[in-house]
């Protein structure tokens, strides 16, 4: 069975890569350039997999991982964080705030397909 | 002569009159008149045989009582007991006009007179209870002698008139004698306590002049009943001025709870409480100007540290509610490096906060585009791996492409304001036509307002006239502030660039239907990297260098920028710019360096600088 993996990320050439990464890989993508809606779409698609970017417009990635987190029927799906601040302490703020792993900007193709591949295979 | 006597007198000091001054005097006051006394009336005793030739019982008596002042001044020498060497004294001189009286015709007898002296030499000891002894010793006396006369029962009166002759001749002699010995003492003794006055004032004047803390006395409600000389030079004004409700007057208006607190709290005596302190602003007159030069003057103030505690009583004990004994000093220099260091450590703080802001934001609007480039390069080197078509192909080469410019145009900012800031960036000055500028910026953004459903207006009169100028910067200015205008107004907006001349300057408007600013960040604005709103909710791309940049070529071109602005409404920036500008570099940088750093003026900053 395909695996679906929702991304939530504004910037649309960023939005683009992963889609057309994770296609290429055999993965069905659903996109979404606001944190509001991420919640929304993920109760209604039961992604395998949650990409969130951490500087979304109007609302914190942080805080939309914690909604999906404290969703006793969405805490199972496994969140990586993709972060464009890669300042020092930041990946452990991701952490705990409940993200399963954390990539940070640039991505590399190789890693990042592992990294979806240790969660969903 | 006299100095040998002192000398002499001196040695036959007890050690425990050594120590204090007052007591020497009256231990030497003792000494002195009862020493001299005695050793004259040792003297006279051969004169007076061979002029009364074998003396009489009573002679004999008398001349032996005469010795006694001698025994008594070694009694005191060698012990130091100065009560009891009196009550002695009195003892001896009272039984010896006593007798001497009973003999020669009780009370009505010329010695009965010198009982009077008995109370007198004992006023020397300055001791009631010597005084009371005395006083009893010479009334028990007189009474004895009244008693005996009123009965008959004193002894039959000399029987010759004429030996009445020596005996009061010798009484006359003796008692003027000792008279004056017993003045001597006293004048003695006063003069030693005057000295001794004296010299206790001089070391009070010598620590009041001198002791730049003030020392003052108040009571529970704060009133000031005494205020020591060295106020007049905290304070400015005359130590009276101070009396009373004077200094509370004085105390800074915001200051005068805690000033009153620590009085009340004094007052009351607490077990196990040490001082207690407050810190507070007084006013302080400056020195040498009259009273309408101090109205004119904004009244100066000074820190002050007070320290309080009660009174303590006379048993040593302080009092509940008892008057306070406060200690201040002049604080004003450690408050002063106190704030100084708190400013610095604040601005440090506030320029470590900005730097950490200003690597986040870098580091994100870098990396950002360099995502999509590393992103797509790395599907491009693994076309094995990934297939694709042509097409695909074409369009990520684009990707990059587009991403690299982008890239290209925030180094470019970045170059641009770290020039500004620098003071390196170069401005130069042609003549162009700011309508033709207003135009072309309008057109590379029309496509950009179209795509955001954002209607773009443009009010520029055709009889504009041209300018001599930077035209570079007067796009770069322009261009900003559009691509602002539009990035922050939602779709179905409205944005108008209008420009007007007023004067010899040229004012553009760009005005938006947009978001608008809130107060709290108007004051930021133009601050690198700032964006309103926090840095993990960006609402909208961007470095956050556009208006920097813009605030700092305007700043160059000599012009003036200005914003109004409300949350929801939309925003107004409206850029003067004068129509003929000739660059002058090295003046204009200095001005813009501290645009950049904008301090912020507090009235403490004043405060200090009069203090």
């Amino acid at each position: 069975m395909t695996k679906t993996v929702m991304i939530v990320e504004d910037n649309e050439l960023n939005m683009k890569l992963f889609h057309d990464l994770l296609e290429a890989h055999g993965y069905q993508t659903i996109g979404t350039r606001s944190g509001m809606d991420a919640l929304g779409l993920a109760r209604q698609h039961r992604p395998d997999l949650i990409l969130m970017d951490i500087q979304l417009p109007e609302v914190s990635g942080l805080d939309v991982t914690r909604w999906i987190k404290e969703d006793p029927e969405l805490t199972t799906i496994p969140v990586i964080a993709v972060t464009a601040f890669a300042m020092k302490g930041d990946e452990e703020r991701i952490r705990q705030g409940g993200c399963e792993a954390y990539l940070s900007k640039p991505i590399s193709v190789g890693k990042f397909i592992e990294t979806v591949r240790r969660f969903i295979g | 002569m006299l100095a040998t006597i002192r000398q002499f007198l001196d040695s036959l000091l007890h050690p425990s009159a050594q120590r204090d001054a007052l007591t020497r005097a009256r231990h030497q006051a003792f000494m002195a008149p009862r020493l001299l006394g005695g050793l004259a009336a040792l003297a006279m005793g051969p004169l007076y045989l061979a002029w009364r030739g074998a003396p009489s019982a009573l002679e004999v008596m008398v001349f032996g009582w005469l010795i006694v002042p001698i025994l008594l001044t070694f009694f005191l020498s060698r012990t130091g007991r100065y009560e009891i060497a009196h009550v002695l004294s009195s003892l001896a001189l009272t039984s010896l006009v006593t007798v001497v009286a009973l003999e020669t015709g009780g009370i009505e007898s010329f010695a009965a007179i010198w009982l009077v002296m008995v109370p007198l030499e004992a006023a020397l000891s300055a001791s009631r209870r010597v005084v009371a002894v005395a006083t009893v010793l010479a009334l028990g006396s007189a009474m004895l002698l009244l008693v005996l006369s009123a009965n008959n029962l004193v002894p039959v009166a000399m029987a010759s008139e004429t030996r009445q002759g020596p005996f009061m001749a010798l009484g006359i002699i003796s008692a003027t004698l000792y008279g004056a010995g017993l003045a001597f003492g006293a004048e003695s003794l006063a003069r030693t306590s005057f000295w001794l006055l004296c010299a206790e004032e001089d070391r009070y004047r010598l620590l009041a002049r001198n002791m730049s803390d003030v020392i003052s006395r108040h009571d529970r409600n704060g009133t000031v009943l005494f205020i020591s000389p060295a106020a007049e030079a905290l304070f400015g004004a005359p130590a009276a001025s101070l009396l009373g409700h004077g200094l509370f007057e004085r105390v800074h208006v915001a200051d005068r709870p805690a000033f009153l607190t620590a009085l009340a709290d004094a007052a009351q005596v607490v077990p196990d409480r040490g001082e207690s302190g407050v810190e507070f602003r007084v006013r302080r007159d400056p020195p040498g100007c009259g009273e309408p030069a101090r109205r004119r003057m904004p009244p100066a103030y000074i820190w002050i540290e007070m320290r309080c505690r009660p009174l303590v009583g006379v048993d040593g004990e302080a009092v509940d509610g008892a008057d306070v004994v406060a200690v201040m000093r002049d604080v004003t220099a450690r408050k002063v490096q106190e704030q100084a260091l708190c400013d610095a450590q604040a601005e440090a703080e506030r320029a470590n906060a900005a730097k950490g802001r200003f690597l986040a934001t870098m580091s994100h609007e870098l990396r950002t585009p360099l995502n999509a480039i590393i992103g797509f390069s790395d599907m491009l080197r693994r076309e094995d791996e990934i297939k694709f078509d042509a097409a695909r192909r074409n369009e990520y080469a684009a990707l990059i492409h587009d991403s690299g410019q982008h890239l290209l145009s925030v180094v470019n900012d970045i170059l641009d304001m770290s020039k500004i800031e620098s003071g390196a960036f170069e401005i130069s000055s042609e003549p162009f036509s700011p309508r033709e500028a207003i135009f072309t910026c309008c057109d590379l953004m029309a496509l950009k307002a179209r795509e955001n459903g954002i209607d773009l207006n443009v009010r520029v009169p055709e009889d504009m006239p041209r300018m001599r100028g930077d035209k570079r910067a007067f796009r770069q200015v322009l261009l900003n502030l559009l691509s602002n205008a539009v990035k922050f107004t939602e779709r179905g907006g409205t944005v108008t660039v209008a420009a007007t001349i007023e004067g010899a300057r040229i004012v553009l408007r760009v005005e938006d239907t947009g978001v608008g600013i809130g107060a709290e960040d108007m004051a930021r604005l133009g601050d690198p990297f700032f964006q309103a709103g926090t840095t993990y909710q960006r609402r909208h791309e961007g470095t956050g260098l556009g208006l920097s940049i813009v605030r700092g070529l305007v700043a160059l071109h000599e012009g003036e920028l200005n914003f109004y602005s409300k949350i929801g409404e939309g925003t107004r920036v409206t850029v003067t710019l004068p129509l003929e500008f000739e660059p002058q570099a090295p003046v204009e940088l200095a001005r813009i360096s501290r645009l950049a750093s904008a301090p912020a003026a507090g009235a403490e900053l004043q405060v200090r600088k009069r203090a």
